[in-house]
């Protein structure tokens, strides 16, 4: 699922990129990168025989947070005229999107007017994915939340409870002891 | 002034170990509120307890101050007035149009699941009260130059620091400090606990792999925990129907924060849980009302995880 996520990233960088080119300017404007967590509906990027359109990512659910305005796109090839609408053949590479799971950043070589190759040159780290996990809230089984025995807590979070509830409660008890 | 507990000699902290947590409590905005601080071991018991009487009487005076202008439960206050019609919002305080302002921009983040308005069209801003409650009286604490403590009202907690800190000796040494451990009551039965969650401790230590940024979790001082097993019906599902959890939990960077989220997860249901842990930096712990849980990685047991 997180290689799902990445790769959602990273068509969606191609895709800015090569609809960017395309254009004929490098400039990537107002490109969106939205990174799904686990757990989402995944891509949908597209680059097609003539390598120029990318409809980019949709991730949608938790994690949609980690949209970035793109800025400037560099380029290692030459001005293209763009004239025919088909992609120049050089490696391109991405600006580096910050999003909230980490930077992601992508080159793409094309050849014969096509994207022959995507690489990742910056997906998140170990660390990152990490994060990515605890961004849903996934169903588990009550023997998996951390526990704690309550003579072991130092204080008790639950419902507001009324004063007269609180007589009663474990928080009652605790403050008791440390009155 | 209650009578505090005797003072006593120096030498008697020191032989007992364990550095002493004393408790406060007071009773505002219908609740209990319990006010926990730990000192270093050695430290003068006595003395101790003298600050920790002084500290709860200036926060007592936080909740009040809010009580006393927000309070639907009190005739007197500007909230009743504005009920009752006879104040307009715009002739309103300063503090209270703030507030309201806040509530606003809290319903537009929220889309509309947390709101400061009762079904009955009465502003309501209770909702956003005791956390602002709780955090000014989070800053008076550190105002008075209190470093580890435990604030809890009704069942909101907000901490700084660790119950276990070091002797004043030791202090500038690093500092591995263990967190408040924070029991969650069980919905169904609030004298049982659910699980618990870490709150404040030593700060996450530095990146080692030199990423830009902590790729770790913010800090998590602030939790809060909202529905209706206590209060009956004080949250309304959007969209009328019966809430979807019976609890939801929230721990956060500040309190209002994490109060506004779990008050909204209740009323506004998954979606609103979706849209707040991609949005906020934040763990969730939700009880449905059939008793199962959602959770984010930071309430799970580590071999959970």
């Amino acid at each position: 699922m997180r290689a799902r996520a990445a790769a959602a990233a990273a068509l969606a960088s191609v895709g800015i990129l090569a609809a960017g080119w395309q254009a004929g300017t490098h400039v990537v404007e107002a490109a969106s990168v939205t990174t799904g967590a686990a757990g989402t509906t995944g891509a949908s990027g597209t680059t097609g025989a003539s390598g120029a359109s990318g409809t980019g990512a949709s991730g949608s659910g938790p994690g949609t947070s980690g949209s970035t305005s793109g800025s400037a796109g560099s380029s290692s090839g030459s001005q293209g005229s763009a004239s025919s609408g088909a992609l120049k053949n050089g490696t391109f590479t991405g600006a580096a999107e910050e999003t909230r799971f980490g930077e992601v950043q992508v080159q793409i070589v094309v050849a014969g007017g096509k994207v022959t190759d995507v690489k990742a040159l910056h997906l998140t780290d170990a660390e990152r994915r990490s994060a990515m996990i605890s961004a849903t809230a996934a169903p588990i089984l009550r023997s998996e939340v951390l526990q704690a025995q309550s003579a072991n807590v130092d204080t008790v979070s639950g419902a507001t409870v009324t004063s007269g509830a609180y007589l009663t409660s474990l928080q009652a008890a605790l403050d008791a002891a440390r009155a | 002034m209650q009578p505090g507990p005797e003072p006593q000699p120096a030498h008697a902290a020191l032989a007992t170990g364990a550095p002493p947590l004393l408790a406060r409590t007071f009773l505002a905005m219908g609740t209990v509120v319990s006010l926990t601080v730990a000192f270093p071991p050695g430290a003068e018991r006595g003395e101790a307890a003298d600050r920790l009487e002084a500290a709860s009487r200036v926060i007592e005076g936080d909740f009040e101050a809010l009580e006393q202008r927000f309070s639907l439960y009190r005739d007197d206050s500007e909230a009743s007035a504005l009920a009752r019609g006879v104040l307009r919002l715009a002739h309103a305080s300063p503090e209270m149009r703030a507030c309201y302002v806040e509530a606003v921009d809290w319903r537009r983040l929220t889309h509309g699941a947390f709101t400061a308005e009762r079904p009955d069209g009465v502003l309501d801003l209770s909702g956003l009260v005791k956390g602002r409650a709780i955090a000014a009286a989070g800053r008076s604490l550190a105002a008075l130059g209190l470093h580890d403590w435990c604030l809890n009202a009704g069942g909101d907690v907000l901490v700084s620091g660790t119950p276990s800190p070091s002797s004043a000796a030791l202090a500038s040494a690093p500092r591995g400090e263990r967190p408040w451990l924070a029991g969650i009551a069980d919905p169904a039965d609030r004298r049982t606990l659910l699980g618990a969650y870490p709150l404040g401790g030593a700060p996450p230590s530095s990146d080692p792999s030199g990423s830009r940024r902590p790729a770790t979790a913010g800090p998590r001082l602030a939790l809060a925990t909202s529905g209706s097993a206590e209060r009956g019906d004080h949250i309304w599902a959007v969209g009328g129907g019966k809430p979807e959890f019976a609890q939801a939990s929230v721990a956060g960077p500040d309190m209002v924060t994490a109060d506004v989220l779990a008050t909204a997860i209740v009323a506004g249901g998954r979606d609103m849980l979706n849209l707040a842990v991609a949005h906020w930096d934040v763990d969730v712990l939700a009880v449905t009302h059939d008793g199962e849980l959602l959770a984010t990685r930071g309430f799970r047991a580590p071999r959970a995880a």
